[in-house]
């Protein structure tokens, strides 16, 4: 089985994504052979009420709960957020959050978001985090948004010991604490690999070696990336079977509850 | 230098991607092309490939069209550079073309002129693997074409890689263009478009600039390097339309979906090239995920760079 745990439906406001309906997206799963994403509202990134694009995923998955797991975007700087986590939980059914820092505006660090994680960590949700959401080079006029610094998803990872966090769309961290054995950190996050490196630097296979496997999971970026980048990574990636088994699916189920 | 000659043979079974499944589960054409009347150099370009599945003579080689081989003030270069092998065995590539670049630009003569030594080490060591580009900072005149007259002529390089120190449309690069004519080898130049000035590159190439160069040299035979590392990939592949001898290599970290098929369906299939500029897996995986026939992807994985290639004149 392959679970994706980064996965998007929806417009994203500067670039045409395909496959970006739950049919769509469905379909390429299907010549992938992944069976399940984690998905949550690529227009939601840039709406500024973000739970207009929470409610059109929840619409858009109601008939393919089996295979696609919404996960909510909360801004906690909008008005209104608390009441839009309760719904994203208890009548969406929603997996967990994304949040998006530095589109949103907003510290890490702040107590509002520290609260949003609180209250996430409480109701027993995931909290994704993607480092980016498209190369900055090929960023808009319109707007310049940096990276989430790794820096700060080490702090966010010290502070909320309870909560637990998926990193999406990162790269670098065996250049900080949050790649490197014995860490001193909680165990409360686990690194997607879209943008590892799975030859030359390897960066993949030394996460495996410092964290273990189970602190890896699979995910594409899709349908802002092609999926096969991903998948190319998981069959030359030099590890066994069962680690390899764990960081398809068995992590995502785990930590998911799926 | 001289570097010790070693096979380029994948060490002990490991992960590989197998060309079935480069080309997403079909069977590869394994049909046999000739190459008597070949220039000797390009008859090297095809001679067989150590440790690969891929025979020498036939069509479905996979040609890595921008690739780097490391700078030897990088104490790992040699592991760096055999790593790098490696990562095409596993891969299912069976030849990188490679610059090597200075660590800091503009290149100095006596930089760049150490860089195509190794260079040319490198095809000594991985022979058959390796294919050179001869890395010149066209600033300096004469002797840039020397260099590239050295190489090229030589050593069997069989390009020219242009970097950042000018932009492609300043008159110094004109005389390197006319050489690369003469000698009928194609130029790899450093591009990329973003809508914000790129600060340590002021002379930066864009697909616009490689363009304009195109139509005042239309035999020229030009390689815009990365659209998916180049900044804004969609301005790129618009501006490049109506430059029929501009071709696209696909290299670059950014795997956004939908990339090689707008190429395709912009510039047409016959003008891109297949590459990873060490992004391995990614330049990789963008081709096997484009929605396109194998007779296509056949075409940017090596067929359209044999192409090119082959119109060597000595």
């Amino acid at each position: 089985m392959i679970v994706d745990v980064n996965a998007y439906l929806g417009h994203f406001a500067f670039r045409r994504l395909r496959h970006n309906t739950a049919a769509a997206l469905l379909a390429l799963m299907d010549s992938m052979k992944i069976d399940k994403a984690v998905v949550s509202s690529a227009g939601a990134i840039t709406y500024r009420n973000a739970q207009a694009g929470n409610e059109e995923v929840a619409a858009e998955i109601r008939d393919h709960r089996d295979r696609l797991i919404p996960l909510a975007v909360v801004n906690p700087f909008y008005a209104g957020w608390q009441d839009d986590l309760k719904a994203c939980h208890e009548e969406f059914g929603m997996a967990g959050l994304r949040l998006y820092p530095k589109w949103h505006n907003y510290s890490l660090s702040s107590p509002c978001c520290q609260e949003l994680v609180n209250a996430a960590a409480e109701r027993g949700l995931v909290i994704s985090i993607p480092i980016r959401v498209e190369d900055n080079r090929e960023r808009s006029w319109l707007l310049n948004v940096p990276d989430v610094p790794l820096e700060e998803i080490v702090e966010l990872v010290k502070a909320h010991p309870k909560a637990r966090f998926i990193l999406l769309n990162g790269i670098g961290y065996t250049g900080c604490p949050l790649g490197r054995k014995d860490n001193g950190l909680p165990s409360n996050y686990a690194i997607e690999l879209s943008r590892l490196s799975a030859v030359l630097a390897n960066e993949l296979g030394q996460l495996i070696a410092n964290l273990g496997a189970e602190r890896v999971m699979f995910g594409t970026g899709m349908p802002f990336n092609y999926p096969d980048p991903a998948l190319v990574k998981l069959e030359v990636l030099d590890t066994s079977e069962p680690e390899k088994e764990k960081i398809r699916s068995q992590n995502a189920i785990a930590w998911l509850r799926l | 230098m001289t570097i010790p000659q070693t096979t380029s043979s994948p060490p002990a079974p490991q992960p590989r991607v197998s060309r079935r499944t480069f080309l997403k589960g079909s069977a590869a054409a394994t049909v046999a092309i000739g190459v008597a009347a070949l220039p000797s150099a390009i008859a090297a370009v095809e001679q067989p490939v150590p440790g690969t599945s891929s025979g020498p003579l036939r069509k479905g080689k996979v040609i890595d069209c921008h690739a780097h081989l490391t700078h030897h003030s990088r104490a790992t270069w040699k592991a760096d550079d055999r790593k790098l092998i490696e990562a095409a065995d596993k891969l299912g590539i069976d030849q990188l073309c490679c610059s090597t670049l200075t660590p800091r630009w503009p290149a100095t003569l006596d930089g760049f002129r150490e860089c195509n030594q190794w260079t040319a080490d490198g095809m000594q060591m991985f022979t058959g693997r390796v294919l050179g580009y001869c890395y010149v900072n066209p600033g300096y005149g004469r002797e840039a074409m020397e260099e590239i007259r050295r190489y090229v002529g030589d050593h069997g390089f069989i390009g020219i890689k242009l970097y950042n120190e000018y932009t492609c449309t300043e008159p110094v690069v004109f005389p390197i263009v006319e050489l690369a004519i003469e000698l009928g080898v194609p130029i790899l130049h450093h591009a990329s478009h973003s809508h914000y000035f790129v600060e340590d590159q002021p002379r930066l190439t864009d697909g616009g600039h490689l363009a304009e160069l195109a139509r005042r040299y239309p035999e020229a035979m030009l390689i815009c390097a990365h659209i998916s590392g180049g900044g804004d990939w969609e301005w790129t592949i618009k501006a490049l339309r109506h430059a029929p001898n501009v071709l696209l290599d696909t290299s670059g970290s950014v795997t956004d979906a939908d990339t090689v098929d707008m190429a395709v369906d912009v510039v047409g299939v016959d003008r891109l090239v297949f590459g990873c500029d060490s992004s391995m897996t990614a330049g990789v995986g963008k081709i096997r995920g484009a929605n396109l026939g194998i007779q296509d992807k056949e075409k940017i994985l090596g067929e359209n760079m044999m192409k090119l290639l082959r119109r060597r004149k000595s």
